[in-house]
């Protein structure tokens, strides 16, 4: 994976902060206008550094605009703060990560990130006994499952997700050719969260929605060659293929065999999970023809509504798209700054409780999610559709749900 | 082996490193440096657990994220599926390691050097897909809030400071057992000559099966410990790459088979990775990596062989050290130090008890095409002095590989003193009474002369004191008592060979088996170890002796047997033997057979 930090953003998201700080002269005010400090944990170096960066911009965009409209109103205009820490690549170096950011910022309100479902699982341990309120990406369900009070997943969870995407692909394949799919092939890797998605599938998943798995492959990263598993797949012929990779190479292989064996370009419609389906990389390594009309399901991918924030975004970051790392982490910096606004202090139990009463259907937060900003007793957010992006023309669009899609879907005819 | 005092020094120098972190963790005052030491105390068990194994036996080992792993697993696993505290999983682990260390040291042992350094990274990289085809991509120990310290979930960090610390204790004074016991001389005699080890009477697979099951067990221990902090364990975090490295690096950088390198290692380690990853981590991603590699860099360049080792010659040098061997050994040696009486024992066979004691039917053994042996009979009465001679390649030194059990025969028999000794490994012929040298010198050169030959007594004796006298008596008995405290490695060719006997002679065998112990010796020296090989068998010990040339050995022995091509050719007194025309052929061929028969005429 390609690392490319983009450190103007961040130069200029600290010197913004740092500007804010002196200023008000007043004592009282003063006191009121301490900056606010939340924290981002996220891999800044090792193999997902890059989606570490990717966060940290989204969440220095939203500070730097939360602090240029006025800071938090309530705490009279308050800036906020960022903290950042590197979660590098073990969960013993995420977790020293929260230790470290809680003993020196005795002072956080909240945090965000961590990315990696291993390393937020070790971070919310540390967190959770501080009882700092923490936003996350990562969709893993242990997350929410340990009966933890202080950890709010923006992301649908694992199941949910899986739950999801099979039933809205079969709805979506029916309106664009009418017929109803069949059968299914599964492609995956045993890495944590294509096994827990495909252990969905397997248990019921595909009997609910009446599907036959006509191929169903595991693998063990890396791939040293498809031709295998892809060759079950053209004796096979399912009526679309599921890609469960965690891995960039992997399914690269996968794409260039699969067009190698004529079965690519919409032979078989193809339906991934996450968005390293719709990062940038995966566009430079394989190239816009193997991935026109792959459809993918993802937490959170830019919508219709977000079209000006998109375009500053593009313009700060330099980046080619917005994806979900950035668009989370900026929206849950917004979360942040409802639940200080309704809280009315800058402390972290009460704005716990905040986050734990929001409701927010409109507002830049709201914006940024599919569906409501509303928090279950377990930490997950509810009423939430999954959505899809498809790559049209070199760029993953969001297809569905239909009053968020950018652009009709379309439906790869086998 | 250290001596009691030195024990007792480190006995307190243990107690004070303990109560130094226990005053550390009371003032540190703050959970991250907490969580940090609590992290290099876990982190310095694991690499005293791989010192235990790789550090004193020398066979390195890239896979100890196993046990460790392990230990995370069993925790994690039980807590969720079992409900069981840590409190249990934990000391339970220690058998969860152990037995991992056999079933890994079964199949690894047959392995040496490199390879088995290689076979041990399959291990871990191995069971990291197990774990993850059993569905234990992230497995998190729950959170109990009613009885949390049922569950060794506590409140005050330093908690886990004391039974990390607790722990590292434990190793440190299982490591200083090993090291002062016959355990750890067993060790170090495999890492530095193990075929010697072995002739010497040490059952080397024992040992390291021993050294592999206690290092396993305590790295799982950790690694259980481990898990309970962490409270996440993924497979990558416990069987990676990292882990193993970590237990080597540590080592490695404080210093490979001592009892501080590893708990210095990850004191400095540790702690700098950290303290990069958090102060640089955010500001320039990756450099701490680039920092930490340099540091290792230049560790390795500057001090080879670790911290603790350079720290300790760059003391020693500037103390005048005993232990330097003075290079005018002979003088010392002609007029060894008059040692305190002590009763030589008298071997198990008294001379001239008649019998045979050593008896060979049709021993056969072929490399490939080649018969190195060739249905070789031999009988060797006690008491005796036995000859074999023969050219080069007559299958001499093969045929003594034979008998003390580095090669098994195709064919035949061997029986000793009555009992078959066929097929039995060299350290069981050790124990039945056959001690050996070798033809080119095996010595253990970083031990002393006197551990050299305790190493060869440990046979003979129940405890580690009498290994001591005997080792002592037979250092007396070769004329070396005055060289006892010198390192091997300083030793002439005469006094290595003299020390080889006596290691052979200190269990007080029955046979000695030496192998060209006169070769390459000039006429004084040779006359020196006559005397003594002499006066060896006037004590009533049985003597076998291999020789390439003849004319010490006509001297010398009282029956001859003149191997060629594997086979026995002839077989008698010496001055029989010297006319034998068929053994002037093998030596000198047809040509000279004719000439004597001339001569003669």
């Amino acid at each position: 994976m390609t690392k490319h930090p983009t450190r103007r953003g961040v130069t200029a998201g600290l010197a913004l902060g740092t500007l804010a700080i002196p200023g008000l002269g007043i004592a009282a005010a003063r006191a009121q206008a301490k900056p606010i400090k939340i924290a981002l944990i996220a891999p800044l170096s090792g193999p997902w550094a890059r989606q570490g960066q990717l966060m940290r911009m989204g969440a220095e965009m939203a500070l730097e605009e939360i602090n240029q409209k006025g800071g938090i109103q309530k705490l009279g205009g308050a800036k906020l703060e960022l903290v950042v820490a590197d979660a590098g690549d073990s969960t013993e170096k995420a977790k020293n990560a929260a230790q470290r950011l809680l003993s020196q910022e005795p002072d956080l309100v909240g945090g965000t990130g961590a990315w990696l479902s291993s390393f937020t699982l070790s971070v919310t341990e540390v967190t959770e006994r501080a009882q700092l309120p923490w936003l996350t990406l990562s969709y893993s369900d242990a997350i929410t499952n340990r009966g933890f009070k202080f950890v709010f997943q923006t992301s649908p969870t694992a199941d949910h997700q899986a739950a999801e995407t099979i039933p809205t692909v079969l709805k979506l394949a029916e309106a664009a050719t009418g017929k109803r799919p069949k059968t299914i092939g599964i492609i995956q890797d045993n890495t944590a969260s294509p096994v827990s998605f495909g252990k969905q599938l397997r248990d019921g998943g595909l009997d609910k929605a009446g599907l036959k798995a006509v191929v169903d492959q595991v693998f063990t990263p890396p791939l040293s060659d498809a031709t295998p598993l892809v060759d079950k797949v053209r004796s096979a012929k399912p009526d679309f293929l599921m890609l469960l990779t965690s891995a960039m190479p992997d399914c690269k292989l996968i794409l260039e065999k699969l067009d190698e064996f004529k079965l690519g370009k919409g032979k078989i419609p193809l339906i991934g999970n996450g968005a390293p389906f719709g990062s940038p990389e995966l566009l430079k390594t394989i190239g816009p023809e193997l991935l026109e009309g792959l459809l993918f399901s993802v937490a959170d991918w830019p919508m219709k509504g977000q079209e000006e924030f998109i375009e500053r975004f593009k313009k700060r970051t330099g980046e080619p798209w917005l994806t979900q790392d950035s668009l989370t982490a900026y929206g849950d910096v917004w979360i942040f700054k409802e639940a200080l606004e309704r809280a009315g202090a800058a402390d972290k139990l009460k704005v716990a409780e905040a986050i734990r009463g929001l409701n927010l259907t409109e507002g830049p937060a709201a914006a940024c999610f599919p569906g409501p900003i509303k928090f279950d007793e377990k930490g997950r957010r509810v009423d939430v559709p999954m959505i899809f992006a498809q790559w049209q023309k070199g760029v993953p669009i969001t297809v569905y749900p239909t009053d968020r899609a950018q652009a009709e879907p379309f439906w790869l005819k086998a | 082996m250290r001596t009691r005092a030195e024990a007792n020094r480190q006995l307190w120098a243990i107690l004070g490193f303990a109560v130094a972190v226990v005053a550390l963790s009371l003032v540190l005052r703050n959970r991250y440096y907490e969580l940090v030491l609590t992290q290099v105390l876990l982190w310095a068990v694991l690499s005293l657990a791989w010192n235990l194994l790789s550090g004193y036996s020398g066979y390195f080992s890239f896979g100890h994220a196993v046990f460790w792993g392990l230990g995370s697993y069993t925790v994690a696993l039980g807590m969720i599926h079992l409900d069981l505290t840590p409190w249990i999983t934990i000391p339970f682990c220690a058998i969860v390691g152990a037995l991992a260390g056999a079933l890994i040291g079964y199949p690894t042992f047959r392995l040496r050097g490199h390879y088995f350094a290689l076979a041990m990274l399959a291990y871990p990289l191995a069971i990291l897909y197990v774990f993850q085809w059993l569905g234990y991509q992230e497995v998190a120990l729950p959170m109990k809030r009613e009885s949390p310290i049922l569950y060794m979930q506590f409140e005050d960090q330093r908690v886990y400071i004391a039974l990390a610390l607790g722990l590292l204790v434990a190793a440190l004074l299982i490591s200083l057992w090993v090291e002062n016991s016959r355990f750890g001389m067993a060790l170090l005699a495999i890492k530095q000559n193990e075929p010697a080890a072995e002739a010497a009477g040490i059952d080397t697979w024992r040992w390291k099966m021993l050294a592999l099951m206690l290092s396993g067990a305590l790295a799982a221990v950790a690694g259980g410990l481990y898990g309970v902090v962490l409270l996440v364990v993924t497979p990558e975090t416990v069987f990676g790459m990292l882990v193993s490295a970590q237990a080597l690096i540590l080592a490695l950088f404080g210093g490979v088979g001592s009892l501080w390198g590893p708990v210095i290692g990850a004191m400095v380690l540790v702690p700098l990775a950290e303290g990069l990853n958090a102060e640089l981590g955010d500001v320039l991603p990756g450099i701490q990596g680039v920092v930490y590699g340099v540091a290792i860099i230049a560790i390795i360049l500057l001090a080879p062989e670790g911290v603790y080792w350079r720290v300790l010659d760059r003391l020693s040098r500037r103390a005048p050290s005993a232990s330097e061997p003075p290079r005018a050994g002979a003088a010392v040696v002609t007029s060894p130090a008059p040692r305190p009486a002590i009763n030589v024992a008298r071997p198990l066979a008294l001379a001239g008890t008649g019998g045979d004691l050593l008896v060979l039917r049709d021993i056969t053994l072929s490399f490939g095409g080649l018969r190195a042996l060739d249905g070789v009979d031999l009988v060797v009465p006690a008491g005796g002095l036995y000859g074999i001679i023969g050219p080069n390649g007559a299958g001499k030194t093969t045929l003594f590989n034979v008998i003390n059990g580095f090669l098994a025969p195709d064919r035949g028999a061997i029986s000793f003193a009555g009992q078959s000794i066929t097929g039995l490994r060299p350290s069981q012929v050790c124990r039945r009474g056959i001690g050996r040298t070798f033809q080119v010198v095996r010595a253990f050169p970083r031990m002393t002369v006197l551990e050299n030959v305790i190493v060869g007594a440990y046979v003979g004796a129940a405890d580690d004191a009498t290994a001591r006298r005997m080792a002592l008596t037979a250092l007396d008995r070769v004329g070396l008592g005055g060289r006892a405290d010198t390192l091997a490695g300083g030793l002439t060719t005469r006094e290595l060979r003299l020390m080889e006997l006596a290691r052979a002679l200190a269990p007080q065998p029955r046979l000695v088996l030496l192998d060209e112990t006169l070769a390459g010796l000039g006429h004084e020296d040779l006359d020196g170890i006559l005397g003594v090989i002499r006066q060896v068998r006037a004590d009533g010990i049985t003597i076998l002796i291999i020789e390439h040339t003849m004319h010490a050995m006509v001297q010398l022995v009282d029956h001859f047997t003149v191997l060629d091509h594997g086979r026995l050719i002839a077989a008698g007194r010496p001055d029989d033997i010297v006319r034998d025309p068929s053994v002037i052929e093998a030596y000198l061929g047809k040509k000279w057979v004719d000439r004597m028969a001339l001569t003669a005429q």
